[in-house]
């Protein structure tokens, strides 16, 4: 009996507090009396039956009765206080959002699963021993002579114009190995794969096209089998379609066996081959790593040593073998600034949730007569910890809702600025663990903030008297104060000091001088790949219409063509090195080759420094000619650059004739690079740019600009159309975008810890009422009573700062992940922080103790 | 008037079997929550055994309406467990429960008419 008792008793802690402070006692009653009447063991048994059936019956009406009763009282609080309501509001809920957006963002590039069969089996490989450019039997009989990899494919992505059903498009087209589709574990839902013998010239004029291309341009018709898809020109015919969302590599549209041949299309741009392989089952990616790395050793042992070309910043590549983890290599750079970018929106919220806590210590302490009363009506404290808790949870479960919204909105922003590489990755926060983050994050604020002032309520005993003799100088509730007036300043400092160091170095960044003028320039690219113009001569030809088109128009001041035009989105440059004799051997001086028209530099606004321009006379068969940038003419050493005399790889001697300033290729994050320039006329550039200095406005001049290339010859597409300042934009829009980020999430720190700093300098000045009536009474200055208090706020905060700025050391240092070329954080950083940080607070903190000129003394202590 | 004060007693109907067997047995007198049990037991045959968890929900909601209240009259004490808590019915639940009744006659006068039976078998 005694067991069954207890064990009944033990269940009757499910019920909610309420409805078990009521009935505990009749309801143990009644099960004494049933219990008593059941004898025998079968009837106990069904007597359990009746019991548990009871519980699972009644259990969730009164949970739902309960949750019902206290929600419409935690709105009527609400209601009753809806400014104070709405800031906690709004702080969590950009809390929650913003954390949850940026963790959209990681969920697709690191959590969620990439589109092919075994995807942690497959490696990029880096700068294989014998990659695609040896040749079709050197590859695979590389790969096929070891054990570490089970097959292996390489890929060539390009922008190429692609034609089908009479329509052109930009699109990237990908030249693979026929083994591409089998190694990722795709299979073509329409059609076949390549077969191994398509990648051999002859046969290998098959391609395969995206899901969403054959939607598009056959409507999804399987008769678009045997179909011919033109790509740069070069006639396919469609073997098979994709899967739907597979778009590996960068988004391809079509995929052609060509890697090894070449030559069957013609492309613009050079050619980046990657290698990619799947690992055997059962081996780890380091046992895999220390047999590639054997592999490599043992096929050519001076291969790390050689230099291979340069990155877009101007890193000299050297060759560095390794097996990346695919996931990984997709995720690239994004999954570090995502982390760093999830820690700093931690942080606000963080701030948020202190912020919150404030606000609900104070309304504790304001409710302290209500909780009073409730408590002498014989309100249990589980009772009050489940009001409380809920109030919480309401507002919590709100701020989700909104957060929800301003998460979906920092996903798109995100995707606009640094879109991920596969369809597959597309950010998104409906997804299940995206959702589940938000809701974890929500519940755990709740819960957080339901029990901390419920924990207060705790040592209190629940009655009206203990609450009373409480109301004065709780020590529990005024540490937890401080401590969160510490973490708030700790946090916020942290985050300003972060700011300013990102504000410095983007202010810099956009004061860096280019080397050129951005502004009154309209750029166009055409692509001669595939069209009648890609013998040498009559490119030459082409650019030379184009840019006399150009110059033509009414508004153009001057027009050039040229190779690699700053600011361009390229995958790297190739370069070369120059000799100072034909004799000489080994690297000479190294510099990214780049082609140009007579009047580039007139047209970029680049000066030129010494020695003169391309000209006319600078043709095919006349001497042949370069300018240098200065940073290539600083490198040959002392004595004019200008009429000295090199020798190229293949021993062609070359004159310079020109040294201009340095432009930084690839925007003002990169750089200055040792560049030289050659005349477009005595060689073959393989693509350009064509760029146009205008009076006025460059944007109202695209269409006719564009109208003009495409007089020359219909056939060639011209597409791509920018003003330069655009392309500077689009250039710089990463580091603004962290910029402007993380400014706006310290200033709402900032804004955070105002309210928070002024609410409990509020708090405590009514909470000292009497006292202050007393001081004031015996003849204290109101101003040295405001000093007072201010000195008692503004020390928390000064705890907080200097624990801050250890925090903002390591933030300082993180930061480099966002925005290359950010600077460990220095003295006047932390000064700066600091000092905002103090004045926001002393502003608050005086603002606040306007309160104490109103206090009368006789009304403050007849109070009491 | 009468349209006014009828109005609250609608709301309540119809009332779930549970709900008027307690109003019923509570309209002879005050009961505690286990007499109300074994009586509702024993009128309806043993078809409705409330467990007590359902049993005092219910009554947890009469009050809240105010269909019944607690009696702060006690039975001599020889017979009581001072533990136990009595209920009665308030004027508003006696009529809810007047009302369910004839409702309910009303139900059986037209089932009487359309099914052919008489009303007192």
């Amino acid at each position: 009996m005694a067991l069954a008792h207890d064990v009944y008793r033990l269940l009757l802690k499910l019920y909610p507090a309420r409805f078990r402070e009521e009935y505990a006692a009749p309801l143990e009653q009644q099960f004494r009396d049933d219990y008593a009447e059941a004898r025998s063991a079968g009837e106990r048994l069904s007597f359990w039956g009746r019991a548990v059936r009871d519980l699972a019956m009644s259990l969730p009406r009164e949970f739902g009765r309960e949750v019902a009763h206290d929600l419409r009282f935690a709105l009527r609080v609400y209601r009753q206080r809806s400014l104070v309501t709405f800031l906690a509001l709004a702080a969590l809920a950009l809390g929650i959002g913003a954390t949850t957006g940026v963790f959209s963002v990681l969920d697709a590039v690191l959590l969620r699963s990439l589109p092919f069969a075994e995807p942690d089996r497959l490696v990029v490989v880096e700068d294989a021993p014998v990659n695609a450019f040896d040749g079709r039997s050197a590859f695979h009989e590389w790969w096929s002579g070891h054990a570490y990899l089970d097959g292996v494919t390489a890929y060539s992505p390009h922008e190429m114009n692609v034609e089908a059903n009479g329509a052109a498009v930009r699109g990237t087209v990908a030249e693979t190995t026929a083994a591409f589709f089998d190694l990722l574990g795709r299979r073509p839902v329409l059609g076949r794969a390549f077969a191994p013998e398509e990648e051999t010239p002859g046969r290998d004029g098959v391609a395969v096209i995206g899901h969403g291309f054959w939607q598009q341009r056959f409507g999804g018709d399987p008769r678009a089998l045997g179909k011919t898809v033109r790509v740069n020109g070069t006639p396919l015919v469609i073997v098979g379609v994709a899967p739907p969302a597979f778009d590996f590599p960068q988004r391809t549209v079509v995929w052609t066996p060509t890697i090894f041949d070449t030559h069957m299309i013609s492309k613009s741009g050079l050619p980046f081959r990657r290698t990619l392989g799947r690992m055997n089952r059962g081996l780890s990616l380091a046992a895999a790593r220390s047999r590639f790395r054997a592999d490599v050793a043992r096929r050519n042992p001076d291969f790390l040593k050689r230099k291979v070309g340069m990155t877009p910043d101007g890193t000299i590549l050297t060759t560095h073998p390794e097996l990346l983890p695919l996931r990984e290599e997709l995720a690239g750079p994004l999954s570090q600034a995502s982390f760093v970018l999830l820690g700093m929106v931690a942080f606000v919220l963080l701030v948020a949730c202190a912020n919150v806590g404030h606000l609900l210590l104070s309304r504790l302490s304001e409710r302290r007569d209500e909780l009073a009363i409730r408590a002498a009506l014989g309100a249990s404290r589980a009772r009050l910890v489940q009001q409380l808790i809920t109030e919480s949870v309401v507002l919590t479960s709100a701020a989700a809702a909104g957060g929800l919204a301003i998460a979906y909105w920092v996903s798109r922003l995100a995707a606009s600025v640094l879109p991920a590489q596969l369809a597959a990755q597309n950010y998104t926060v409906l997804n299940w663990r995206v959702l589940a983050f938000a809701v974890a994050l929500a519940a755990l604020t709740g819960i957080a903030f339901g029990v901390l002032p419920a924990s207060l309520i705790g040592r209190a005993q629940p009655s009206a008297d203990a609450w009373r003799s409480r109301s004065r100088g709780r020590p529990g509730a005024s540490r937890l104060r401080t401590a969160l007036i510490v973490l708030q300043a700790a946090l916020t400092l942290a985050l300003v000091a972060g700011s300013a160091l990102m504000g410095r170095t983007f202010v810099r960044l956009m004061g860096t001088d280019l080397g050129f003028r951005t502004d009154h320039v309209v750029t166009l690219n055409v692509s001669l790949a595939g069209s009648r113009y890609e013998t040498g001569r009559t490119e030459r030809d082409y650019y030379r219409q184009a840019v006399d088109r150009l110059r033509a128009l009414p508004g153009v001041e001057s027009a050039a063509a040229i190779q690699y035009l700053p600011l361009m989105p390229v995958e790297g440059f190739r370069g070369t090195g120059f000799m100072a004799s034909p004799q000489e051997k080994g690297m000479g001086t190294f510099a990214i080759l780049n082609y140009a028209t007579p009047g580039y530099f007139r047209t970029v606004g680049t000066a030129v420094l010494d020695g003169r321009d391309f000209d006319n006379a600078d043709r095919a068969g006349s001497e042949r000619v370069m300018v240098v940038n200065e940073a290539f003419a600083r490198e040959l050493g002392p004595g004019r650059a200008v009429g000295r005399r090199l020798w190229d790889y293949q021993g062609r001697e070359v004159t310079i004739v020109g040294v201009v300033r340095t432009e930084r290729l690839s925007g003002p994050a990169s750089r200055e690079m040792a560049q030289v320039y050659l005349a477009v006329d005595q060689s073959r550039p393989g693509f350009a740019t064509l760029v146009a200095r205008v009076r006025g406005n460059p944007a109202s001049l695209l269409s006719m600009c564009r109208d003009a290339i495409g007089s020359v010859d219909h056939q060639v597409p011209v597409y791509d159309i920018a003003t330069l300042d655009e392309r500077l934009a689009k250039n710089t829009a990463l580091p603004r975008f962290y910029t402007t980020a993380i400014l706006f999430l310290s200033g709402f720190a900032l804004l955070l810890a105002l309210s928070g700093v002024y609410g409990v300098t509020n708090y405590s000045i009514g909470q000292r009422t009497h006292e202050i009536g007393l001081r004031l009474a015996v003849g204290a200055g109101h101003a040295n009573l405001r000093l007072l208090l201010l000195r008692q706020t503004l020390l928390p905060a000064l705890a907080g700062t200097v624990i801050g700025i250890a925090g903002a050391f390591g933030l300082g240092r993180s930061l480099q992940h966002l925005v290359s070329g950010v600077e460990p954080l220095d003295r006047w950083s932390c000064v700066l922080a600091s000092a905002v940080l103090l004045a926001t607070a002393a502003v608050a903190a005086w603002a606040a103790t306007r309160r104490i000129l109103r206090v009368d003394p006789a009304t403050a202590l007849r109070a009491e | 008037m009468t349209a006014k004060r009828e109005s609250p007693v609608d709301d309540y109907l119809p009332l779930p079997a549970t709900v008027f067997h307690i109003l019923l047995s509570l309209g002879e007198g005050e009961r505690h929550g286990y007499a109300l049990k074994r009586e509702i037991l024993q009128r309806t045959g043993g078809k409705l055994n409330l467990g007590s968890g359902v049993l005092y929900g219910t009554i947890s909601r009469l009050l809240d309406d105010g269909l019944i209240e607690e009696s702060s009259e006690r039975p001599d004490p020889h017979l009581d467990d001072a533990r136990r808590r009595y209920y009665r019915l308030t004027p508003l639940g006696r009529r809810v429960a007047r009302a369910e009744a004839m409702r309910l006659r009303d139900l059986v006068r037209l089932a009487a008419e359309r099914l052919g039976f008489s009303e007192s078998a």
